[in-house]
């Protein structure tokens, strides 16, 4: 309606003429009384119709005019759409804007309370130990972050500091030990605490509890210790309730440009805290990465699926490194987050991907599994045109060339019915056991970890006997017993293409990621062309696998294998060993010789028909299990097989972490 | 004084009315010149309607989606009726010589409907802004992903189903097309939730989204029409033939889930077995009789497998198809015999009870039955090789509607609950294993029998 201000205007204008005109008419009226009445009649007249056409002036004009002034409303709507999607200010929030926080410190139980509403309550035994942080948002009172730092085992510190120093300035920071939480607190980690303003933080003892609330880089708002009397003994269980007064919604946010991407980063920055530099004041780290599009991409409408539990930070990670992959096309990726987690979907929302939550079925193993079946079928309803599917998981990162590396090979098991999978993951290739990002296998497990589908063996084959949820199997392992696999081979890469991160999950824990996982090679090449990819089908591989064979030179068998020196120290060589294998299940030499190699010896991955191969300083070596190979008639009769003997029983069991 | 005064009063109203009155045709003008400044200058010397509100909305939208690569096309029944009446014409039109009058996006209406894949939708968000900065006023009408729907533990970003951008009076109806398994494509219903605005534009007039469709994919042709290019369904024909016919009816897959909790399923390897059997024959037939262009629904226990239970039923042992016999054609026992289907038995004749059953591998069979239509219901007839008794099922009149079972589009009595309840009474939800079909079924009547002098005509077996 600003339109209508110019009438004012007309207005004096109007009445100006008024006054003259007025004077003439009074003038003549009062001298010609028939005139007048006949002025009168036609002012009348003249009011009709100026009323009429008045009114349909404004019936034409009223769309307009709201045309007009509803330009200006759709910058409203979004903001109002923006304020919907923050998180509910809390009660404290109102007129007071103070938040009363209480924290409780003890041995066996902590927790936190804001407003009254319990954010943190650990009473579990033997569980949650060390030092407890939240992180509040110090406008909303929001919990942004929630982790546990077990620093009575040792590196914990070190994650602790880390952490702390990602949260961005101004935070509510709320810290309370459980248990114990300073037999592996270093000087480091005190010194931050330090700088926080704590005053107990930095001198915490064995058993003591702590309960700490202050804002980063500004004030203590509150804090209390007890000491521990005796090493026997815990400190007191302490109880603060302390007032946090809370700043304006302004003072917390950054002040990026208005951009989609800043849209997106700023909802995600205001909900979650731990993630670094993404939410940056000054110069936050890209959300979009735009690498270089992969010419001639043969996977450029393959979906991908990600299975995703609750990791949001293991997924944040794995999402940059996918997105930063050449080739790769955002609309294809779709998130499977297993459970109704808020901080996961906040992290695909950030990157602006499709999200999917999965309501858990089932438990443990059997529960990855139903939410495998159902990531499964859905992205293959979602795309229904796809005869492959990509299947990644949140703990790995991808390779710059992963998917120029599926590109090149997809046409394999489009052609080769012989084979089961692609995947980018190969289980024996490790730093010292990897050379060749060039060079391709076929195996007869399945690795996993980042592996192509066919839609044709989902959908004929693994979706209708799926195992149901009551049978707790593991996915992959079902998938690798013969019933499924039915003889055929899986291709890979000599070095991987995938990368597993993860320290924590289900099969998982630090020692046995640092013994199998940690010093596993991962290609950083971008752009590799792959070696005669067509060579890699089921009779093409075996006239390679011959020529290798008669290529290779035998190692000497009178040196033990786990030495070194069995090896000679050449480069670009072809070595070949034969170890003793009877029958094709037995893989006692195998077991033992790939302990001493350390590489993966839980069970048997990377055979092909008897045959593994691998490198060792730098030279393809070879190793053929005798007689059950079928090239065991390349050995050269004078040669006895190598045989290794597995170690006494009471030695044995998962222990490879023993060697490491 | 008195009269004085009136006479002022009246002067005084009838001058400000006349200020009124300027200030408003002035307004006017000045609105009309600077919102369409543009087209109504160009349009001024020998063109006819460009300055139409329809044409320009639908110019600025194509200028909006061509910008932003968004592969819309045109599939407005009105529009496409009229292109493809003066096709030729159309096509003759190149983009140079510059037409006249504006002949197709200038009849007056409320809307113009375009349509997109959504997979090939690459920037949604940015889009939704470019759009209200260019002065549409967009409303998005989302729902929850009915690929996803089966799965009850899955719950997902919801997706657009329709965009409706205003501009001025006229409209942008954007229907957003989703592909579904069975080589499709599908569109939403159009729901308005509670906070919508029901007068943002007549709901009523839309041509889609009063129930949800599905389409064959088209493929698109560029052309130009009143100037602007545009992509259309390469056979206009073909897509407007389908939209009356176009209603899609999802699978009860709350109901199957809950059927499934009540009656465990099936998972023995025979009945795994004759599912994959089954559901590949019913797809070579759905292939063979869409080569021919023979329409077809599912029927029987087919038919309550898909709405009991949302799968193949295994101890059913056959598929079922309804075909009506004015569709019949002489091809279709050849057809299926290329198929690798060999004719099995065919009972009746073209003009009475017409029945074909068929072959399939591995032990499964095919039976078609012919629907022959009476003024108030339709009915299906039955034979009895041995006796040459006939039967004759009697169902209520029904229209067809899509549906997708099996990975596969098919069609399906829209009036299902009546259809199944007819051939298999009320209590169709609880699972029967012991059928008879000459006595079970509630709308079986018998009908004679055929004469002997005709039995080697109406009786055949293979």
């Amino acid at each position: 309606m600003d339109d209508w201000k110019p009438s004012p205007l007309i207005k004096p204008f109007g009445a100006r003429k008024k006054r003259s005109w007025y004077l003439t008419w009074k003038y003549k009226l009062t001298n010609q009384r028939a005139l007048r009445r006949f002025c009168q009649t036609g002012a009348v007249l003249f009011l009709l119709v100026t009323v009429i056409v008045n009114i349909k002036l404004i019936l034409d004009t009223r769309r307009a005019i709201s045309e007009a002034s509803e330009d200006l409303e759709p910058e409203q709507d979004y903001d109002d759409a923006l304020g919907r999607l923050e998180p509910p200010r809390r009660r404290g929030s109102g007129p007071r804007r103070v938040l009363d926080v209480e924290v409780y410190s003890s041995r066996s139980k902590v927790y936190v309370a804001v407003d009254g509403t319990t954010v943190l309550e650990d009473e579990a035994q033997e569980q949650g130990r060390g030092i407890h942080v939240i992180v509040l948002n110090q406008a909303t009172g929001h919990v942004m972050a929630k982790r546990v730092f077990d620093t009575y085992s040792p590196h914990e510190d070190e994650a602790m500091v880390l952490f702390l120093n990602m949260v961005a300035p101004g935070r509510v920071l709320i810290c309370t030990v459980k248990d114990e939480g300073s037999f592996h607190l270093k000087d480091t980690a005190k010194a931050l605490l330090r700088s926080l303003g704590s005053q107990a933080g930095p001198a915490l003892g064995w058993r003591d509890t702590w309960a700490f609330v202050g804002r980063k880089g500004g004030p203590v708002l509150g804090e209390k210790h007890s000491k521990s009397p005796a090493l026997s003994s815990w400190g007191d269980p302490v109880l603060l309730k302390t007032d946090v007064p809370l700043s304006s919604a302004e003072e917390a946010e950054c002040h990026w440009a208005d951009t989609e991407l800043n849209r997106r980063r700023r909802r995600f920055c205001s909900k979650v805290e731990g993630y670094g530099s993404v939410c940056s004041c000054k110069d936050p780290t890209p959300i979009e990465f735009s690498p270089d599009p992969l010419p001639d991409n043969k996977v450029l409408n393959v979906p991908v699926a990600v299975i995703a539990g609750n990791r949001p930070n293991y997924l944040y990670r794995m999402l940059r490194s996918l997105l930063s992959a050449q080739g790769v096309s955002p609309q294809m990726i779709t998130v499977f987050i297993d459970g109704y987690y808020e901080e996961p979907m906040d992290v695909v929302a950030l990157f602006g991907l499709r999200g999917i939550q999965h309501t858990p079925i089932s438990i443990k193993n059997a529960r990855v599994s139903q939410h495998y079946k159902a990531s499964l079928t859905a992205t293959f309803n979602l795309f229904p045109e796809a005869k492959f599917a990509v299947v990644l998981e949140e703990d790995l990162d991808i390779a710059v060339d992963f998917f120029s590396f599926l590109s090149q090979s997809i046409h394999l098991l489009e052609e080769d019915d012989s084979l089961y999978c692609i995947s980018a993951w190969n289980d024996q290739g490790y730093e010292h056991t990897a050379e060749d990002p060039a060079l391709l296998y076929r195996v007869e497990t399945m690795p996993g970890l980042g592996w192509v589908l066919r839609k044709s063996l989902y959908k004929e084959e693994l979706e209708p006997k799926w195992p149901t949820p009551e049978k707790l199997w593991d996915w992959d392992m079902w998938m690798r017993m013969p019933e499924q696999r039915r003889g055929r081979e899986c291709i890979i890469p000599d070095v991987s293409r995938s990368y597993h991160f993860g320290i924590v999950g289900l099969n998982m824990n630090g020692y046995f990621h640092e013994a199998y996982f940690k010093k596993h090679k991962f290609n950083t090449v971008p752009g590799v062309q792959l070696r005669n990819v067509d060579s890699l089908k089921k009779d093409a591989y075996e006239v390679e696998v011959h020529r290798l064979l008669s290529e290779a030179e035998v190692l000497d068998h009178s040196k033990n294998p786990c030495e070194d020196s069995f090896l000679p120290d050449t480069e670009g060589h072809t070595y070949v060993a034969f170890i003793r294998m009877e029958k094709d299940d037995d893989f006692t030499t195998w077991t033992q010789l790939a302990k001493c190699l350390r590489i993966w010896d839980l069970d048997v991955r990377g055979n092909h028909r008897g045959l593994w191969r691998l490198f060792r300083k730098k030279n393809h070596f070879l190793v053929v299990g005798v007689p059950a190979s079928p090239y065991s008639m390349k050995k050269p009769p004078s040669i006895t097989p190598i045989f290794l003997e597995s170690p006494p029983k009471e030695e044995g069991g998962p222990g490879a972490a023993e060697q490491t | 004084m008195s009269r004085i005064s009136k006479n002022v009063i009246l002067v005084l109203l009838t001058l400000t009315s006349s200020a009124f009155l300027l200030f408003q045709l002035y307004y006017y003008k000045h609105y009309l010149s600077t919102k369409n400044g543009s087209g109504l200058s160009k349009s001024k010397g020998s063109q006819i309607g460009f300055d139409r509100t329809q044409w320009r909305a639908v110019k600025k939208f194509i200028m909006l989606t061509s910008s932003q690569n968004v592969p819309v096309f045109l599939i407005d029944p009105l529009i496409l009726e009229l292109i493809n009446k003066n096709f030729e014409q159309v096509k003759n039109t190149s983009h140079a010589s510059s037409t006249s009058e504006c002949k197709f996006f200038c009849v007056p209406r409320d809307f113009t409907t375009f349509a997109l894949q959504y997979q090939l939708w690459k920037n949604e968000e940015g889009w939704f802004r470019i759009a209200e900065n260019m002065g549409f006023q967009c409303l998005k009408i989302e729902s929850k992903d009915p690929r996803l729907d089966w799965i009850d533990s899955l719950s997902g970003t919801e997706i657009p189903l329709h965009y409706i951008c205003k501009l001025a009076s006229h409209a942008i109806h954007l229907v957003v097309f989703h592909e579904r398994s069975g080589n499709y494509l599908w569109h939403g219903h159009l729901r308005l939730k509670g906070h919508i605005d029901r007068k943002f534009v007549p709901f009523r007039k839309l041509q889609f989204g009063r129930y949800p469709g599905a389409f064959d994919r088209p493929e698109l042709q560029q052309i130009t029409v009143d100037g602007l290019d545009v992509l259309i369904p390469k056979d206009p024909m073909h897509f407007l033939e389908e939209i009356p016919h176009s209603r899609f009816i999802e699978c009860r897959y709350k109901e199957a889930r809950a059927f499934f909790q009540q009656y465990l399923d099936d998972n023995t390897v025979e009945a795994m077995t004759f599912r994959k059997h089954a559901k590949e024959l019913l797809q070579l037939a759905a292939k063979t009789l869409k080569k021919l262009g023979v329409r077809f629904w599912l029927s029987s226990g087919t038919c309550l497998g898909w709405y009991r239970q949302c799968s193949i039923i295994p101890y059913s042992k056959d598929v079922d198809l309804g075909i009506f016999i004015q569709d019949y054609k002489s091809d279709i026992i050849s057809a299926f015999q290329d198929a690798g289907l060999p004719l099995k038995h065919k009972f009746g004749k073209v003009e009475d009870s017409l029945e074909l059953s068929f072959q399939g591998k591995d032990d499964v069979k095919l039976d078609i039955f012919f629907f022959y239509e009476e003024t108030d219901h339709m009915w299906n007839g039955g034979t009895q090789a041995k006796t040459g008794k006939k039967f004759k099922y009697l169902f209520p009149k029904f229209t067809l509607c899509w549906t997708e079972f099996v990975d596969t589009k098919f069609r399906v009595p829209c009036e299902t609950v009546e259809y199944i309840e007819a051939n298999y009474g009320k209590t169709w939800k609880i699972p029967i294993k012991t059928w008879d079909w000459k006595r079970s079924p509630p709308n079986v009547w018998p009908n004679g029998v055929w004469p002997i002098s005709e039995w080697d005509e109406v009786i055949q077996l293979y």
